[in-house]
């Protein structure tokens, strides 16, 4: 795959080529900004007993009820301490007219990368991790995998409802 | 155009489902020339807007209808059952093209000959024909040729036949306006449609849209506003169908979820006041204000969506007719309470289950003609279907005087299907038996007849009540008929509920499923007891299986797993001592003191053992995320007053937990089942003694919570009695004929709540909880009394309780919120209680305030040291040494601290151990009080108090 299809596929995702970076562990992960509803800081999040090991609880954003989801648990990152974290951010993400919160260990800017640093997913990167990005950044230093929310979010409800 | 279509749409399903039930009605009062008015009108005006719109097909139908209409009205033919079949079929038709234009916005090709002819040839005179009448066809092109000079002819003879009716139909609007608001609405659609709608349509089908609008207004102020803005008002109906409008549902929801948002804000605003130190803050007065106008708002809003249950059942006295000629048999359908309105969602959800009864109840219930004359009764069966608010809910009975149920075939039926076994159905009363209809999986018609007995039956009714949050219930007497009972809540959107905390979690569950708190602790009657590792609970001689909330939702580990504890005591920095009280303190409240909720699934009762009982709150319920949908024992989620976000519980689901518990240790699990059935014609009353010592009694279920005042406590305000409970000012008053012993101490109190309002009615002795059949063995005028009934034995008064609300809610409008919340006069002393137990801390809190000292309470270290940090000073800190947090360690931590060391500290405990009381004179605990007596808690404050000013 070339560097354009691999372009166009970000085109699919989010229409502007606009990316929050937000970290987990150390791994940076780059979200849609247009679909960013809110970011915020850490507050008073409600454990949900039974509930799957990824959702943290639901917390209450200005009278709206918002799943919690530990990006590194969802992820599997066995390295990340994202869920001890006292200063986790919480970046709120809208999809099908649901609130998620995406629990990070920090937020950081917002970047508009050029399309020619694209590239698609390794192919020796871990399945789980393949379906939920887009394809990877290449950034001074570091590596950005591009999340792709539907598949993150698809896969999360529906390995729910299988389980 | 599409506008229009929907709008015609919407208003002539509503008029056909009228003049289905008005038709039913005529047939049996054939005489009755308001009723054929009022029906001619509406098939008059279906085929006038077919005409307008362009619907031949439709209103050819509706015409030949009509035309057979007319004459009866003119007397030229006397209306009989086939005429009205006739009519009943023709208008079959039009819904069938109805469903058909809506779906494909035109109407079905093909013709409805057949139906018209012999729709014509009743007209012309002649007997109805089942077959096609071929004489007719001359007749019939006439017809047409008429219609081809459409416009000019069909408006002359319309306008000719209208004349008459205004006079009729004026007096019959008024009625109907009382009745339901709605039908006024299909009146000022028509009227508009018919006066102004073919001069000026454009216009109309760019109006109607736009009104919705107006409601967002306080109702009063926009009424006038579209009366004019629909321009001058011809006819005598209009004056009063122009007080109300057609608002788009959809718009109602939003308010409605706006509306929802604006009093969990309120609520958290409330909650922030209440923990301020300062009471007399400046916010105080307005937020009151925010907090009564949002109230308002609310009951307003909740109205907008109440509709008559009556709206449900129109459709039923056309299906019991036609049951009726179905079954050959003779129904007499009698519908009372139509006019009781609920949530227009809850309706939407009760119509099918009740529609599914009713139709049981003549298909199942009612024998036909030839064994009701054998068994001696009327030939005409009668279902009775009637609907009445009791305590919030909405009771819906649908009785018949057939058959009733016959218990020996449920028991084949049970058997056969392995729902139980003989031995079981042998220790099982008749009423438990019946109720086996409810279980999945069974249905008793021997025959199945076009109506019921497909296998989908009462199990379908029951799961879609619950899932509102309501219950049925069967009584049913062999010979005499069946009655089923349906208590569903008045609306969906916010519920009362419990909130009960599970080690650090709170969870809500909805007040309706929960009938009673029970504290178990082992030196009281109730305790729980393990019967082969399952717990139950003795309650009132009956063996309540018990689950814990723990268990269940997997919070912490097993009771006995204390290492752990030892771990996390350690973690938070406590020393040794602390962890031995702590273990010691732990194992008690786990073992020996726990609540218990007692909740129940339809008939299904059993108990949820969680740590603790908060308060009750007012929730609006929001659905969980779908990523925790799969988890059965959550129903929602929602806000709390304090923003926090908490899981509503859902009594089924954890029911559904017990079930699973059940296939395990089957016996010992249905053994508990079998005994903790309740009869259900019975009701827990409670019996108290007021003015005289024949006992009274009210139903339980209506007493919000029971109170005991201490005398001191009550104050008088304006000449009335009234109390402070909870933040607000309580009026109490006597039952009828009693007066205020005021030599006692204290005052048992029944507190009543309705809507966010409660009042007390003081009484002189709380006496008993029984379980009795509440029938009114005479009835009285005497006012606050419905009337009298055997309860245990003794002739009861049954208390009214309606009157005492409506006495106390006047004055308490004008009292009750006016002045802000009244402070404890002239505080002498500081009181600082740390207390983590709600009821305690509510109640010590009140009591304390109530002796004339400002109280604070905490419920954690963390929040005293902000109020050490916020520089308040305490000169008492009653301390609960029972807290699972450990008050010794609090104690040690706070008198430490400079600012604190001359407060005195004081431990409350209940039966204190000689350990205990040893480890206190080495703890930072100067004295100790019995938590439970008051007066030695007032007697140790007092001399604390004594001391103080001696030493100032």
């Amino acid at each position: 795959m070339t560097t354009n299809q691999a372009s166009d596929l970000f085109d699919k995702g989010g229409s502007e080529n606009l990316y929050l970076t937000v970290k987990v562990g150390d791994q940076p992960f780059g979200i849609p900004v247009l679909r960013v509803h809110d970011v915020s800081m850490a507050q008073k999040v409600t454990s949900v007993p039974l509930a799957p090991p990824e959702i943290v609880g639901a917390l209450n954003l200005r009278g709206r009820i918002v799943t919690v989801i530990d990006v590194a648990r969802k992820l599997k990152l066995a390295n990340a301490t994202t869920s001890e974290n006292k200063n986790a951010m919480f970046v709120v993400i809208e999809y099908e007219n649901e609130l998620y919160s995406l629990k990070v260990d920090s937020v950081g800017e917002v970047i508009s990368p050029d399309p020619q640093s694209f590239e698609s997913n390794p192919s020796n990167m871990e399945q789980g991790w393949r379906e939920v990005s887009f394809g990877i950044c290449r950034l001074e230093g570091e590596l950005l995998v591009l999340i792709n929310l539907e598949r993150f979010f698809g896969g999360a409800i529906q390995v729910d409802t299988i389980s | 155009m599409d506008d229009m279509l929907s709008e015609f749409l919407t208003e002539t399903t509503e008029s056909i489902d009228e003049v289905d039930v008005e038709l039913v009605q005529l047939e049996k009062d054939p005489n009755n020339p308001e009723l054929l008015a009022n029906i001619f009108r509406l098939v008059h005006t279906i085929k006038g807007t077919c005409g307008f719109l362009g619907l031949p097909r439709l209103e050819r139908v509706a015409h030949s209808a009509e035309n057979i209409l007319g004459k009866v009205r003119d007397g030229d033919l006397i209306i009989t059952g086939d005429i009205v079949t006739l009519i009943l079929e023709s208008l079959d038709q039009i819904k069938y093209l109805l469903a058909e234009l809506e779906a494909n916005q035109v109407e079905p090709d093909g013709n409805d000959q057949g139906l018209i002819d012999r729709l014509d040839a009743v007209a012309a005179g002649r007997e109805p024909e089942p077959a096609e009448a071929p004489s007719t066809l001359p007749e019939v092109a006439e017809e047409r040729e008429l219609k081809e000079g459409e416009v000019s002819l069909e408006e002359l003879e319309r306008v000719f036949q209208d004349t008459p009716a205004p006079d009729t139909s004026a007096s019959v609007e008024p009625e109907r306006e009382l009745k339901e608001g709605e039908v006024s609405l299909d009146e000022l659609e028509r009227i508009f449609q018919e006066t102004e709608a073919l001069v000026d349509a454009p216009q109309a089908a760019e109006e109607a849209p736009v009104e919705p609008a107006a409601p967002e207004a306080p109702p009063a102020a926009s009424i006038p506003a579209p009366a004019e803005a629909k321009g001058p008002a011809k006819s005598p109906e209009s004056s009063v169908a122009n007080s109300t409008i057609r608002v788009n549902v959809e718009l109602l929801e939003n308010l409605m979820t706006t509306v929802s948002e604006l009093v969990l804000t309120r609520n958290q605003l409330m909650q922030l006041l209440r923990v301020q130190e300062n009471q007399d803050s400046d916010f105080a007065v307005p937020l009151q204000r925010l907090s009564h106008v949002t109230t308002d708002l609310q009951e307003a809003v909740m109205k907008t969506r109440m509709q008559p249950i009556g709206n449900a059942w129109a459709k039923l006295p056309r299906i019991i007719r036609d049951l009726a000629k179905d079954l050959n048999k003779k129904i007499n359908l009698e519908m009372i309470g139509a006019e009781t309105e609920l949530d227009r969602q809850v309706l939407e959800l009760i119509k099918d289950p009740l529609t599914h009864m009713v139709r049981n109840s003549a298909d199942h219930g009612l024998e036909d003609t030839a064994g009701r004359i054998a068994a001696g009764k009327s030939e005409v069966g009668r279902v009775i279907l009637e609907a009445f608010h009791e305590g919030g809910h909405i009771i819906v009975q649908i009785r018949d005087d057939g058959a009733g149920i016959n218990t020996e075939r449920v028991k084949e039926k049970v058997i056969s299907n392995g729902l139980a076994s003989e031995i079981e159905l042998a220790g099982m009363s008749d009423q438990q038996i019946v109720r086996f209809i409810f279980k999945p999986g069974f249905s008793t018609a021997e025959k199945v007849t076009s109506v019921s007995g497909r296998g989908v039956g009462m199990d379908v009714v029951r799961t879609n009540i619950e899932k509102i949050g309501g219950t049925v219930d069967v009584t049913s007497v062999q010979g005499k008929g069946s009655t089923f009972t349906i208590k569903i809540p008045l609306t969906l959107a916010i519920v009362s509920s419990l909130i009960v905390g599970c080690g650090n979690e709170k969870f809500a569950m909805p007040q309706i499923s929960v009938m009673e708190l029970v504290r178990a602790s082992s030196d009281t009657e109730h305790r729980i007891e393990k019967l082969n590792d399952k717990s139950v609970l003795r309650l009132r001689n009956r063996l309540l299986p018990l689950v814990d909330l723990r268990q269940i939702l997997n919070i912490e580990e097993a009771v006995s797993d204390t290492s752990a504890e030892d771990a996390a005591a350690e973690e938070k920095g406590r020393g040794p001592a602390a962890i031995n009280m702590l273990n010691k303190l732990r194992g008690r409240s786990r073992d020996d003191e726990s609540f218990i909720v007692v909740s129940h699934v339809g008939q299904y009762q059993f108990g949820i053992v969680v740590d603790q009982v908060f308060d009750t709150e007012e929730i609006v319920v929001k659905p969980v995320s779908p990523l925790l949908k799969e988890i059965s024992v959550f129903s929602g989620n929602t806000i709390l007053g304090d923003g926090n976000v908490i899981m509503i519980l859902d009594p089924n689901g954890i029911a559904a937990h017990i079930g699973d518990t059940t296939m395990v240790d089957e016996d010992a699990a249905d053994a508990n089942t079998t005994a903790t059935n309740v009869d259900s014609g019975q009701r827990a009353l409670l019996v108290f003694r007021a003015g005289g010592d024949e006992p009274k009694a009210v139903p339980l279920a209506l007493v919000d919570r029971l109170e005991d005042f201490t005398m001191s406590s009550l104050e008088e305000s304006n000449g009335e009695i009234v109390v402070q409970y909870r933040g607000h000012l309580m009026p109490l008053v006597n039952v009828e004929g009693a007066t205020r012993n005021e030599e006692k101490e204290r005052q048992p109190v029944l507190v009543f709540s309705d809507r966010g309002r409660s009042m007390g009615v003081m009484v002189d002795e709380i006496v008993d909880i029984v379980e009795s059949t509440l029938a009114l063995e005479i009835e009285t005028s005497e006012s606050g009394v419905i009337g009298n009934a055997i309860v245990d034995g003794n002739a009861t008064g049954i208390l009214d309780v309606s009157h005492y609300l409506l006495k106390c809610y006047g004055d308490w409008f004008e009292n009750g919120h006016a002045q802000p919340k009244v402070t404890a006069t002239s505080p002498s002393e500081k009181v600082l209680l740390m207390a983590e137990n709600q009821f305690l801390r509510v109640m010590l809190d009140s009591y304390i305030s109530s002796i004339g000292y400002d109280i604070s309470t905490v419920t954690s270290l963390a929040e005293a040291r902000e109020l050490y940090d916020a520089d308040v000073r305490f000169s008492t800190v009653l301390v609960d040494i029972s807290l699972d947090e450990g008050g010794f360690a609090f104690a040690e931590a706070l008198s430490s601290e400079p600012g604190w060391s001359d407060a005195t500290f004081v431990a409350l405990g209940s039966d204190a151990s000689p350990e205990e009381v040893e480890r206190m004179g080495q703890s930072a605990f100067e004295h100790y009080a019995e938590k439970g007596n008051r007066q030695a808690l007032r007697q140790v404050l007092d001399d604390l108090e004594g001391k103080e000013s001696v030493a100032a």
